[in-house]
């Protein structure tokens, strides 16, 4: 029988409902894992025992008073999850793992954190990243490198990795992620779990640490794709906070995806995607997983892409012109400390951004930049007219060992490569587990239209129905 | 070697620009970010004379603020609760003038 921290979501709200456990039984498994596990992988920048344990027992007064029809109101009721440290939470230190931030208490909550607390969720804990999200294996963090369970020489992704990490190991039911362009289908893909970054303008901005303000989404990393739909109904949604937040519909992913059929659905294979250097391993549990889906009814359609490796160029200026604006904000005047404390590669990219925002250069880089960007847009918009979802490997590769990321100047922007695209072009991609390659976990990404993450969902959660991958589970 | 397309000098300047303080890494920051630079210029190969720029991925124009809406601030407590410098309720800042 599985043990109350590794239960989905799903699973441990009907044992709550019917009061096989409590929240605060489930809210210790997760504290106890915590205790075992993360002097190794190391997930975890802070950890709300007393607050968690405190929220988890008011969540059990409100079960036993109004019993199991609460959770029509509180969809998350007695759930304990974890939180990237880039998401404001009132009164509970933010870091972005950074040491402008290492001391930063907000005095407001984030868009997201406030829907999950209003849904009843428990707040574990803060995750550890990337430094301001900048970086895909977490080494990037300013207090300390979060290691794969799957092999504890190897990175486990980011920016979000701690949060990753932490799903993995079963030390939380679920967690919160963010992506800028690859950082939790990133982390997700390597940690062999379920990422899903939606629409940019589905889930708000709002109180989340910014990174690259025109592609930052914040999303999920769950255990099941069942898990991400019903996360993502809850935490979507316009916020009159972000203006970028869209007014469209939220649909009821969970229950939309009982139903989705793969008979006459069709999927386009990307040739562009495919033809990039890509590790033999992963290439052969992608295609496997194809091969899956055709048989399973699914038409398996070739098609064009741009290549991929001019959205690294375009998502490289976008996002570090960006980041040099919004880390600007960053005096150590209000709040944090002063700038003296940018790690290098905080440094390196304000300056990259400044100068391609700079008179005489700004044309040549960030206008082409957003040019190229609208081709690429163009581009999809093309081709969904003919597929109805884009299916590719999530990462070139398995996770790499600690150390590989300081080898490239560029590293994240390379490795980022088969997301950087869908997240220039706003779109919504999911990775999911598809087998492993050397022990280690290998991701299969779905990439959709613009608010059709009921798609990816839909056909993630037939994957998962007929395959065991996502069950697999680190030794440690 | 070709030169790096931004020398150390600039380097110097875009730091000064940043507010930051790189000293002893401008040898390094000069050749990386020139990399980085060098690096992108493949979109030169895509022609994009007629192509509009893209701000906003989703569409959304013209969005504002409903005035009936809640309005939400902070504190004059909370908005100066991670100062470093408090005086009299005010930011403290670096001086800008000469006394």
């Amino acid at each position: 029988m599985k043990k109350l921290n590794e239960l989905t979501i799903i699973e441990a709200i009907e044992g709550l409902k019917k009061k096989e456990f409590s929240s605060v039984d489930l809210t210790k498994a997760c504290l106890e894992r915590i205790k075992e596990s993360d002097n190794k992988v190391k997930a975890f920048v802070t950890i709300c025992e007393e607050e968690a344990l405190k929220s988890a027992k008011e969540a059990d007064e409100l079960i036993e008073k109004e019993g199991a029809i609460i959770f029509e109101t509180k969809p998350l009721l007695g759930i304990p999850y974890a939180c990237k440290d880039n998401y404001s939470t009132k009164g509970i230190k933010t870091t972005a793992s950074s040491n402008v931030l290492k001391d930063y208490v907000p005095p407001f909550e984030s868009t997201v954190t406030n829907k999950l607390k209003d849904a009843g969720a428990i707040l574990l804990g803060k995750t550890n990243m990337d430094a301001f999200a900048h970086g895909s294996s977490t080494e990037n963090s300013d207090f300390f490198k979060t290691k794969n369970p799957w092999d504890l020489n190897r990175v486990p992704g980011g920016s979000s990795g701690g949060s990753a990490v932490a799903v993995s190991c079963d030390m939380c039911l679920f967690a919160t992620g963010s992506e800028t362009a690859g950082s939790i289908r990133g982390p997700a893909s390597w940690c062999g779990i379920t990422g899903l970054k939606p629409t940019y303008g589905r889930v708000s901005r709002y109180g989340v640490v910014a990174m690259a303000s025109s592609t930052d989404s914040p999303g999920s990393l769950t255990k099941t794709v069942e898990d991400s739909a019903y996360v993502l109904r809850i935490i979507a949604g316009k916020d009159p906070l972000d203006a970028t937040s869209s007014p469209k519909e939220v649909k009821d992913y969970l229950s939309e995806s009982k139903t989705f059929s793969l008979k006459g659905l069709k999927i386009g294979r990307p040739k562009s995607y495919f033809e990039i250097e890509l590790e033999d391993g992963v290439k052969q549990k992608v295609e496997e997983a194809i091969q899956k889906l055709k048989n399973l009814g699914a038409e398996i359609i070739d098609m064009d892409l741009i290549n991929p490796k001019y959205s690294i160029g375009v998502y490289t200026i976008l996002q570090r012109s960006e980041v040099s604006s919004n880390l600007a904000r960053l005096d150590g005047i209000r709040y944090g400390d002063d700038r003296t404390n940018f790690g290098f590669e905080a440094k390196k990219r304000i300056m990259l951004g400044t100068y391609a925002l700079s008179s005489g250069y700004y044309d040549a880089y960030y206008e082409k930049a957003q040019k190229v960007r609208t081709l690429i847009i163009d581009d999809f918009n093309k081709a969904l007219e003919n597929v109805d979802i884009i299916v590719a490997p999530s990462m070139p590769c398995i996770a790499l060992k600690l150390g590989e990321s300081e080898k490239s100047s560029m590293f994240g922007e390379l490795m980022d490569v088969l997301a950087e695209p869908s997240s220039v072009a706003g779109l919504p991609g999911i990775s999911i587990p598809c087998g492993l390659s050397d022990d280690m976990p290998v991701g299969l990404q779905f990439i959709g239209n613009h608010f059709e993450e009921d798609k990816i969902i839909g056909i993630s959660k037939v994957f998962q129905e007929e395959t065991d991958f996502h069950k697999s589970k680190p030794k440690i | 070697m070709a030169d790096n397309i931004i020398s150390k000098e600039e380097v110097k300047k875009i730091a000064e620009l940043s507010n930051l303080d790189i000293s002893g890494q401008e040898v390094k920051l000069s050749k990386i970010l020139s990399d980085t630079l060098l690096h992108i210029e493949n979109l030169n190969e895509l022609d994009t004379s007629n192509i509009p720029v893209t701000y906003q991925v989703t569409g959304l124009t013209n969005v504002f603020q409903d005035s009936e809406g809640k309005s939400q601030t902070l504190t004059k407590e909370e908005a100066m609760s991670n100062a470093k410098e408090n005086k009299d309720g005010l930011f403290g800042t670096k001086a800008v003038f000469d006394r």
